[in-house]
């Protein structure tokens, strides 16, 4: 099973400073998804640089292949140090999940990760070790569908410190204690690393004592959608464009009759168009056992691209527009998809031009299928979903 | 019979689904709706003579448009349902 990570986190500014002393790095490869939280020493520019050394060093070293060794030792002889305590000084954090499920955790001096499933905190089972005269410690486990992991800097766990009841602060089996209590109630982990900054905050009444930081990764299950548009360039490549569209477990889209026409003779399956227009402008979806969505082709791939844009800019998804991908039509159920039932899109282009299409007499422009595979490549990305575009 | 309009892009943008719409409704109108089904079909490359018709056991391709379906719902359709 192939996994899939949510990734968030938010920071609280130790009250009266400008600058966050926590960093954190988030960090995808082609195999795993990273996040690293590292806290500097002190507050301010001080620590703020140190942070964001640690966690650029690590991030960088890390995506290179580069030993646990390598990275801290290389941490040590480059942070600047400090002139008053003479010591260089930055926790960190590094969490590595891979999509087959596999994980590493590495931890150095940063409150331990807090891992909630199935509703309860659950202990993640390190080994110590030192490395280069530190002692850090490690994990290896494997995550499960629904997995929640939180990353937090110790302005976390000191939250209303010396204040009322907690003479200690909010304590991690508190903190923990409430992070499972409220995940049932946020979803996503930009909500949930949000909702626990916001307790934090309350705790501290409003004036953090400390940088307070909650990086926070859920695991999903991996949900890929396939999709194929246009006839390929070289006839003979047909047959491998439709392999592809069929290969593995995905939801599967045939955008353009030429296409699903290709599609029905090399599967040798009916293909049957309904006539249901529920939309003006977009004609109906047909029917092909083994597809599980069979639309016309740039009409409908327009529509489609100019609601993920309105879904990505900058002033976010308002009510009209989720009333919009509601709809029955071809290209909202085609955004619908992508943005609720999509970790990883496949598209499957192919590039013969359709003469038919080569008509001045059409009041839109059907020759722009590369342009609306481009944006919405661009339009999916931008919501942190992986894209693959393959042409045929 | 089945009358078979296409729904590609092309014939789309001429106009097939108002062409659909009034057939459905001249169908129905005449109390035809047992006797001639209407089905959609993708592009079949003669997107210059949209919207593109065809009608079951019939090779001819009648270039139909919305202002000219009453007219082929009357010279021919209704003369095979009587023949």
């Amino acid at each position: 099973m192939l996994i899939c990570a949510d990734c968030a986190y938010k920071s609280l500014i130790k009250f009266r400073e400008e600058l966050c002393g926590d960093k954190v790095e988030m960090l995808r490869t082609a195999d795993a998804y990273i996040m690293i939280l590292a806290d500097g020493m002190g507050s301010g520019v001080k620590a703020n640089i140190l942070s964001t050394l640690t966690s650029k060093i690590l991030g960088t070293m890390f995506l290179k292949g580069a030993t646990l060794e390598e990275c801290v030792e290389t941490i040590i002889k480059t942070l600047p140090v400090c002139q008053i305590r003479q010591v260089a000084y930055s926790t960190f954090s590094i969490l590595q999940v891979f999509r087959d499920g596999h994980a590493y955790l590495v931890e150095f001096d940063n409150p331990t990760c807090l891992l909630v499933r199935d509703g309860s905190p659950v202990p993640i089972p390190f080994t110590d070790r030192r490395v280069a005269g530190r002692l850090i410690h490690e994990a290896r486990f494997t995550v499960q569908t629904g997995d929640t992991y939180i990353l937090v800097s110790d302005g976390a766990i000191h939250a209303g410190v010396g204040q009322r009841e907690m003479a200690f602060g909010w304590g991690w089996d508190r903190m923990a204690a409430y992070a499972a209590g409220r995940l049932p109630h946020c979803r996503g982990a930009a909500r949930i690393a949000h909702d626990i900054c916001r307790k934090a905050d309350e705790l501290y009444d409003g004036r953090p004592g400390d940088d307070t930081t909650v990086a926070v990764m859920q695991i999903t299950e991996a949900q890929i959608v396939h999709l194929m548009t246009g006839p390929p360039q070289n006839p003979a490549d047909d047959t491998r464009i439709v392999q592809a569209l069929m290969s593995g477990d995905a939801y599967r889209i045939i955008c353009g009759g030429t296409s699903a026409t290709i599609a029905s003779r090399e599967l040798k399956r009916p293909l049957r168009p309904t006539l249901d227009f529920s939309d003006p402008e977009i004609p109906p979806v047909a029917l092909l056992d083994g597809v599980d969505l069979v639309t016309e082709g740039v009409l409908t791939l327009n529509r489609a691209v100019t609601l993920l844009k309105r879904y990505t800019d900058s002033a976010g998804p308002d009510d009209s527009l989720y009333a919009e991908l509601d709809k029955a039509n071809a290209g909202s159920r085609i955004a619908r998809v992508l943005i609720e039932h999509c970790t990883d899109l496949y598209l499957y282009v192919g590039r013969a031009v359709n003469m038919a299409h080569q008509n001045p007499d059409l009041p839109f422009d059907l020759g722009i299928r590369q342009t609306l595979v481009d944006q919405l490549k661009t339009a999916v990305e931008k919501m942190g979903k992986r894209v693959t575009l393959t042409y045929f | 019979m089945t009358v078979t309009i296409c729904i590609g892009s092309s014939c789309h943008l001429k106009g097939s689904r108002d062409v659909v719409a009034r057939l459905q409704s001249l169908i129905s109108e005449n109390g035809l709706d047992s006797q001639v089904q209407l089905s959609g079909s993708f592009c079949n490359g003669r997107c210059d003579q949209g919207v593109v018709v065809t009608i079951e056991g019939d090779d001819q391709i009648y270039s139909v448009l919305p202002e000219t379906t009453e007219m082929f719902f009357q010279n021919e359709i209704l003369p095979r349902l009587a023949g």
